[in-house]
């Protein structure tokens, strides 16, 4: 969630009339003490006479969908301005790491949080180092020798020439690291 | 006041004590005035290759030991004029030096001699720390295959942490053939993942291995495509500006025959 939009006044836009009065309004309330968002009405696709929370004209339009991934708001990151080569290691348990250059093969990078490679990833990339299994790892172009997110390593599969284009690893379902090309985060 | 040049790789068997003996021997061709040290102590080739095995007297040992003076302690190539070889002890193995003895004899050369190379031996430890101690600036020999790729990388890392620059890279045994069916990286590659200075490419030329063992650096024989490949290292060294030869086979039936044979 966007830090910058805390205080303003949102429209729900459901997508379909699945919802009761009670949990629009426990919504509602969610919305208001997590995000500091005050919700000014609802809007369902199919139905135009939607029931109005509030008689309040409408600012803004937002669909919601939840994130199970927790904000990196308040953590620290820090920056690398150069290419870790073979034989040197970057750690930061702190937060996340952002790479301006190469992790060569034979060098190491490892985070408390999220791992941005602004290059080719062909080492090692340790995310989420203290235990955080929604931790990812972006590249420019991914071709890295091995890639370990909390506990879990994925080694051999993701081997490969780099593709051309950026991508992020995550742990997907069943508990495996999955590359896929990154479109938005 | 000449320059003081480390020539280096991490891995062993790349060319480094060729490339030493090479451009120190050409860079005297082009009338410089050079002194190659060959800092492997224990496991000394330069000599060798240089063909100058059978004149060595005294060695940066003896130097550092105060037996005898630098000065005296310099074998004189008597193929070209101002060329120098200080050999390394054999009997003494790299924990006998220490890197701020290297550095004074580094410090004394440069006053008498244009070009200083120094044949640094394998390795990232203390044969590696003497080698480089006394260098303002380093060549890093590397083949194009992934191993040696990746201990060059360590180097560089390790040049940069001791402000050693401008780090200037040569691709030895270079193959246009294997590159062209894909077998062998090509330079890009191979500067995409170094990401430095690339100074000079040198074909595979099996002349190399007859001139080790006559001891005759192949810069003397001027035909083949190391020597020259040799040569124009040497005068880009001088500061001449010459481009980089692109020895891959170009021509529409080569391209043809690497599209078909291409491994993608």
């Amino acid at each position: 969630m966007n830090r910058s939009l805390a205080g303003a006044s949102v429209q729900i836009d459901l997508k379909s009339p699945t919802l009761k009065e009670a949990e629009i309004e426990l919504l509602s309330s969610k919305l208001q003490e997590t995000y500091d968002l005050t919700v000014r009405g609802v809007e369902v696709a199919d139905e135009p006479a939607a029931p109005p929370i509030a008689a309040a004209p409408t600012t803004h339009v937002i669909s919601q969908t939840t994130d199970p991934r927790p904000s990196r708001d308040n953590e620290p990151s820090r920056i690398v301005p150069h290419t870790i080569r073979s034989g040197q290691t970057e750690e930061f348990p702190q937060g996340s790491l952002i790479i301006y250059g190469d992790v060569n093969s034979g060098g190491e990078v490892r985070a408390g949080g999220d791992i941005v490679v602004l290059g080719t990833l062909r080492g090692s990339a340790y995310a989420g180092m203290n235990g955080r299994l929604s931790a990812v790892i972006i590249a420019m172009d991914f071709a890295p020798l091995q890639l370990q997110i909390g506990n879990y390593v994925n080694r051999s599969s993701v081997s490969q020439a780099p593709r051309g284009y950026p991508e992020i690893a995550r742990i997907g379902a069943e508990n495996v690291i999955i590359v896929e090309k990154f479109v938005k985060f | 006041m000449g320059r003081v040049i480390v020539v280096t790789s991490g891995k062993g068997g790349v060319g480094k004590t060729t490339s030493t003996a090479n451009l120190g021997t050409a860079l005297a061709l082009l009338d410089k005035t050079v002194a190659v040290v060959d800092a492997d102590v224990g496991l000394r080739n330069l000599d060798i290759v240089m063909g100058l095995e059978s004149r060595i007297v005294y060695t940066s040992m003896d130097v550092i030991e105060k037996q005898c003076e630098l000065s005296k302690a310099l074998v004189r190539d008597r193929r070209v004029d101002g060329l120098m070889l200080l050999a390394a002890s054999q009997k003494n193995n790299k924990d006998d030096i220490q890197p701020e003895q290297m550095k004074a004899i580094c410090d004394k050369l440069r006053t008498t001699h244009d070009f200083v190379l120094i044949d640094s031996p394998a390795g990232i430890e203390r044969g590696f720390s003497n080698a480089s101690a006394g260098a303002d600036e380093a060549i890093v020999v590397t083949t194009p295959d992934v191993s040696a790729i990746r201990d060059a990388d360590r180097i560089i890392g390790l040049l940069q942490n001791a402000r050693i620059e401008p780090i200037n890279l040569v691709i030895n045994r270079f193959s246009p053939q294997l590159v062209g069916n894909g077998s062998m990286m090509d330079q890009d590659d191979v500067l995409d993942i170094l990401n430095i200075e690339l100074i000079g490419v040198v074909p595979e030329d099996s002349g190399v291995i007859n001139s080790t063992n006559r001891g005759i650096p192949l810069v003397y024989e001027d035909g083949s495509p190391g020597a020259q490949a040799y040569m124009r290292i040497a005068r880009r060294l001088t500061g001449q500006r010459i481009p980089i030869h692109n020895f891959e086979q170009k021509g529409l039936l080569n391209n043809i025959v690497n599209w078909f044979t291409r491994k993608r």
